[in-house]
């Protein structure tokens, strides 16, 4: 009986294209077809379903499926494999963001895209996770690249308890705390929204630092520019996310570069209006259900944030076109999508 | 009410009309983000120094697990130093170079 095989590059605890590999798995599962899942380097935390690329062991009919998003050492061995290949493309982050701050980090990316076209020239079948990844998987290659979005599952992150709202506005942004996602950014556009408007206001950034100099960047910035009330999360569990998001006035994202960004999802499923930057894949994901702080200004952002705390009408409008929004990327549709993706490799 | 189409020229003219004091606009240009790889930075790069400090475990409670890298690392500092210095003296070497066929270039 034919299998497929899952392979990543690294896998983690809060990493997105882990959760996309154990979802998968699990869509597999039901379907009869699931081979595992794998990574080249596992860091410690990660689920234990997770096995060693080394133990990675197809028969010759089986099909191994390729979460990409950079290039780590021992993938090498996974384009050899004469098996069929699928490619799901996460996208890369530009290494400019990273050779100052996490060189490690930055020669992954490097390679990552450097390789791309020979990745692509091997698979049967490609997908971008987004209309944005698959133009990225084309021009490396790809004849005929398909968009099939990540698997979310609305009930992770739903909140059984009363949400605290008293304690002032809550300010969100989830995502790894790295250069591109502009943490920066975020905490001087706050400064100031609580400068001008909210003396009251708390900042809750909620995502693993990707280098521990860098958090402490951060920390320093948050000093300079005297914001109060500011809390560097890290990553949090599945529970903690839910009541964070619950107790959100708002979610910001300046982020630079996403290849989908699936806080905008978390959020609309939370009911809780967003803010972010048109980047990336960004403007596909959340349409017209986003503020999109299109301008190059923090003064603007703390504007937004305040209109978008205070002007209930408003906050009412964005909720229901995120909930609109949200159906677009139903479990059901994207486990579709996904079988779509292996049909094309099997037939 | 504020129509979501209509909230970024509300933010706008509500940023524009009521300047902070102290506060300059900043631009969203690069700031702890990438820089681009000037000379300087190159020659900066090119001097292998990573200190001990970089070293953590990413576990809960792994604080333990951190002290006794770091420890290790300290421990085998003859060989990590021979091995930075190596790269140093082969980075700086490619960048005497590089900086060679520039002049001759510019010639």
């Amino acid at each position: 009986m034919t299998r497929v095989h899952q392979a990543t590059g690294a896998a983690g605890r809060h990493d997105a294209v882990t959760g996309q590999m154990l979802a998968y798995d699990e869509l597999l599962r039901g379907w009869g077809l699931a081979g595992g899942a794998h990574a080249a380097v596992i860091a410690p935390g990660a689920s234990r379903e997770i096995d060693k690329l080394a133990q990675l062991a197809p028969a010759p009919d089986d099909v191994v499926l390729i979460h990409y998003s950079g290039w780590i050492a021992g993938m090498g061995a996974l384009l050899e494999l004469p098996q069929r290949k699928v490619v799901v493309y996460h996208n890369i982050t530009p290494a400019q963001y990273f050779w100052t701050v996490h060189p490690v980090v930055a020669v992954v990316c490097e390679l990552g895209r450097e390789r791309l076209p020979a990745v692509v020239a091997g698979a049967r079948a490609t997908a971008g996770v987004s209309a944005y990844n698959a133009a990225e998987l084309r021009a490396a290659g790809a004849p005929d690249p398909r968009v099939v979005p990540p698997l979310i599952d609305p009930g992770r992150l739903a909140y059984g308890g009363v949400a605290a709202t008293a304690d002032g506005p809550l300010i969100l942004v989830v995502g790894r705390l790295a250069p591109h996602k502009r943490p920066d950014l975020v905490i001087r556009a706050f400064a100031l929204y609580q400068r001008l408007h909210a003396p009251d206001a708390r900042l809750v950034l909620a995502g693993e630092p990707q280098h521990l100099p860098y958090r402490a960047r951060l920390e320093q910035l948050v000093e300079e520019v005297g914001a109060k009330r500011v809390q560097l999360a890290g990553a949090l569990d599945d529970d903690e996310l839910a009541l964070a998001y619950s107790e959100a006035s708002v979610l910001l994202s300046l982020s630079e570069h996403e290849g989908f960004c699936i806080p905008l999802l978390e959020a609309f499923h939370a009911e809780l209006p967003v803010i972010a930057r048109p980047c990336g894949a960004m403007p596909e994901v959340g349409g017209d259900a986003v503020l999109w702080a299109e301008d190059a200004d923090i003064a603007v952002v703390a504007e937004l944030l305040h209109l978008a705390v205070t002007d209930t009408e408003l906050r009412a409008e964005l909720v229901r076109r995120g909930r609109a929004r949200a159906q677009a990327f139903a479990p059901g549709r994207v486990a579709q999508d996904v079988r779509g993706l292996i049909d094309a490799a099997l037939a | 009410m504020t129509r979501p189409e209509d909230a970024l020229e509300r933010a706008r003219e509500a940023a524009g009309s009521s300047p902070p004091p102290g506060e300059v606009a900043r631009s969203l240009e690069h700031d702890l983000a990438g820089e681009s790889a000037s000379d300087a930075l190159l020659q900066e790069w090119a001097v292998i120094s990573v200190e001990p400090e970089v070293i953590y475990s990413s576990r809960r409670l792994g604080a333990p697990l951190t002290f006794m890298k770091r420890g290790i690392l300290r421990l085998m500092r003859q060989y990590t130093a021979e091995i930075e210095a190596q790269q140093t003296r082969f980075n700086l070497a490619v960048l005497g170079r590089l900086r060679e066929l520039e002049r001759r270039r510019g010639e």
